[in-house]
C-alpha cells in the first residue's frame, strides 16, 4: 500500500517537474524577446537623428532616407506582431547598412562630429541587437528541444505547445556585413 | 608595440652585456649555495648523529632542516635577484612601451582580484613584478599572484592551500557592461560530456546563470556564467570567443577570466612564480629567455590579440 503511494507521489513530483521546466522556458523566450524588443526600439529612435544629419548631404539618396522614415513609423505601430518585428528589423538593418555606406564616400560629412558619434552609438545598438538576437536563438532552442526531446513532448503536447522560430541572419543583413569591410 | 622576435633581438643583443655580467654572479651564486648546502647537511649529519636515539626528533630536525635551508637560500639569491629584476626585466618592459613603469616589490590591488570573483576568497595574497601603465591608448596593469586559503582541522593546526599562483592581468574594456560575467576552463565537459558536464554546470549553486555560448570550440574549452544572458553574449561577440581561445592556446595553461566594472580580469595559472631569475641554468638559454620574453610579450600583447583598443562604440 505504501510502496504504491511512494510510485504515485515520484511520479507526480516528476510530472510537476516537467510541467515548471516547460513553462519556465516558454517564459525565458518571451523574456529575451522583450530585451531584443527593447533593443529594437534604441536604433529605431536613432533614425530621426540619423535622417536629419544626413539629408543636406545625400541628396542623391533621397528615396533611400523616406524608406526608413517609412520602416521607422510601421514598426512604431503598436499592435505588429512578433513575427513582423522581425521582419522589419531584417529591413531596417539594410537600409541603416546603405546610409552608412554612403555617408563613407562623404569625406566632410563622415568627419562631422555628430555622425561619428551616431555612428558610434549605431554600432554599440548593432553589436547589442546581435547580442540580443544571439540569446533569443538559445532561448527559442533550449525551449524547442524541450518540446521535442522524450519524455517531454508528451507534456508539451498536451499543453499544446508549439515550436519557435529562431531569428535568421538574412541575407540582405550578410551583405551589409560584407560592404561595410570593402570601404574600410 | 614592439613583436616577440623584437624582444628575442633586444634580450641578446642590447642586453647582452648585463646578461653576461649577471651570469658571472649566477655561477658564483651557484657555488656559494652548494658550499653553504654541503655545510648545513654536514652539521645536520652531525647533530642527529645525536639524536639517534630519540626518532621522533629526527622528523623535526628534518623540518629544521628545510626550514634553515630556504632561508639561507632566500638570502643568498635575494641581490641577484633584485639585480637581475632592474637590470634586465624592467628595460625589456621600459623597451615594449615607454608608458609602462615597474615594480619588483608590489602587487596587484588584492580588491581587484577579489572583484573578479575567479576563485574564493583568498585569506592571503601576495605577489611581485608589478607593471602597469599604457599600451596603444588603452590602461593595462598586471603582476605575479599568490593567493592562498587557511584550513584548520580537527586538531586547530593551520594549513594552507593554494588557489591561484601565476599571472594575474586587468584591463580597461572596450564596451560598456552593467552585470559581472565570468569565463572558466570547462573541466565538467571534458570529464564527465557533453550530457552530464552540462548538467553539472547548469546545477552549479555557487556561481550565476550558465550561458551557453554558440561556438562549439569555445563551449568546449570554456564555460561562462552570467548574470546576464544578453550582456554576456554582447561582451564575448564571435570574435572575442576566438581570440580569448587563441589567447588560450598561446599561454598553454589554464586562462581564466572575468567581466567586472568595465575592466576585463585575466588570470592565468602557471603554478609558479613568473620573472624570476634562472639560477641552475644559464640566462642565455633560449628557452630561458623565451620564458621571459615570451610571457612579458604575451601579457602586454593581450590589447593587441584581444582588440581592446579599438573603440568603435560609445566607450571613445
Amino acid at each position: 500500500m505504501s510502496l504504491s503511494l511512494l510510485i504515485f507521489v515520484v511520479i507526480l513530483v516528476i510530472l510537476v517537474l516537467m510541467y515548471n521546466s516547460l513553462v519556465s522556458k516558454k517564459n525565458q523566450v518571451e523574456n529575451i524577446f522583450a530585451s531584443v524588443d527593447a533593443t529594437l526600439k534604441k536604433r529605431y529612435d536613432l533614425i530621426p537623428n540619423i535622417v536629419a544629419s544626413v539629408k543636406e548631404y545625400l541628396q542623391h539618396e533621397k528615396e533611400l532616407l523616406s524608406e526608413i522614415t517609412k520602416l521607422r513609423a510601421q514598426a512604431n505601430k503598436p499592435n505588429i506582431s512578433d513575427e513582423q518585428k522581425i521582419a522589419l528589423d531584417a529591413k531596417v538593418s539594410s537600409a541603416l547598412g546603405s546610409i552608412m555606406v554612403a555617408v563613407e564616400a562623404y569625406p566632410e560629412l563622415k568627419a562631422n562630429e555628430n555622425i561619428m558619434h551616431l555612428q558610434a552609438t549605431l554600432n554599440e545598438i548593432e553589436e547589442q541587437l546581435s547580442a540580443a538576437r544571439r540569446a533569443f536563438n538559445q532561448a527559442v532552442t533550449d525551449y524547442n528541444n524541450a518540446i521535442e526531446m522524450v519524455p517531454t513532448n508528451f507534456m508539451a503536447s498536451a499543453m499544446a505547445y508549439k515550436r519557435k522560430e529562431v531569428f535568421s541572419i538574412v541575407e540582405q543583413e550578410r551583405k551589409y556585413i560584407d560592404v561595410k569591410k570593402l570601404f574600410n | 608595440m614592439k613583436s616577440k622576435s623584437e624582444l628575442t633581438d633586444f634580450y641578446y643583443k642590447t642586453l647582452f652585456p648585463t646578461l653576461s655580467k649577471l651570469e658571472e654572479k649566477r655561477k658564483h651564486l651557484l657555488y656559494r649555495i652548494f658550499v653553504v648546502g654541503v655545510l648545513l647537511s654536514l652539521v645536520f649529519i652531525i647533530l642527529s648523529s645525536f639524536l639517534l636515539q630519540k626518532p621522533d626528533f629526527i622528523v623535526f630536525a628534518i623540518f629544521v632542516y628545510i626550514a634553515i635551508g630556504s632561508f639561507l637560500y632566500k638570502l643568498l639569491v635575494k641581490d641577484y635577484t633584485l639585480e637581475f629584476k632592474q637590470n634586465i626585466i624592467k628595460p625589456l618592459i621600459e623597451t615594449i612601451s615607454q608608458e609602462l613603469s615597474y615594480n619588483c616589490h608590489h602587487h596587484i590591488n588584492e580588491h581587484l582580484f577579489k572583484r573578479s570573483d575567479l576563485f574564493a576568497k583568498p585569506d592571503r595574497i601576495s605577489g611581485n613584478d608589478y607593471v602597469s601603465g599604457i599600451v596603444k591608448g588603452t590602461k593595462i596593469e598586471f603582476s605575479d599572484i599568490h593567493a592562498e586559503a587557511r584550513h584548520k582541522d580537527s586538531k586547530n593546526k593551520e594549513s594552507w592551500s593554494t588557489l591561484f599562483r601565476g599571472l594575474f592581468i586587468v584591463a580597461e574594456f572596450n564596451k560598456n557592461f552593467n552585470s559581472k560575467t565570468l569565463v572558466l576552463p570547462d573541466s565538467a565537459q571534458s570529464t564527465f560530456g557533453n550530457l552530464i558536464g552540462g548538467w553539472l554546470q547548469s546545477n552549479n549553486f555557487a556561481r550565476d546563470e550558465l550561458v551557453r555560448m554558440d561556438d562549439n570550440e569555445f563551449e568546449r574549452e570554456f564555460v561562462v556564467y552570467s548574470k546576464d544572458q544578453i550582456e554576456a553574449r554582447y561582451i564575448l561577440s564571435h570574435s572575442l570567443m576566438k581570440k580569448l581561445l587563441g589567447l588560450k592556446k598561446k599561454s598553454k595553461h589554464p586562462l581564466y577570466v572575468s567581466f567586472v566594472g568595465n575592466h576585463i580580469h585575466i588570470a592565468i595559472d602557471y603554478k609558479k612564480d613568473l620573472f624570476e631569475p634562472s639560477i641552475f641554468y644559464s640566462l642565455l638559454d633560449y628557452n630561458i629567455a623565451m620564458e621571459y620574453v615570451g610571457t612579458l610579450h604575451l601579457a602586454l600583447g593581450i590589447i593587441d590579440e584581444l582588440k581592446l583598443n579599438e573603440k568603435i562604440w560609445s566607450k571613445l
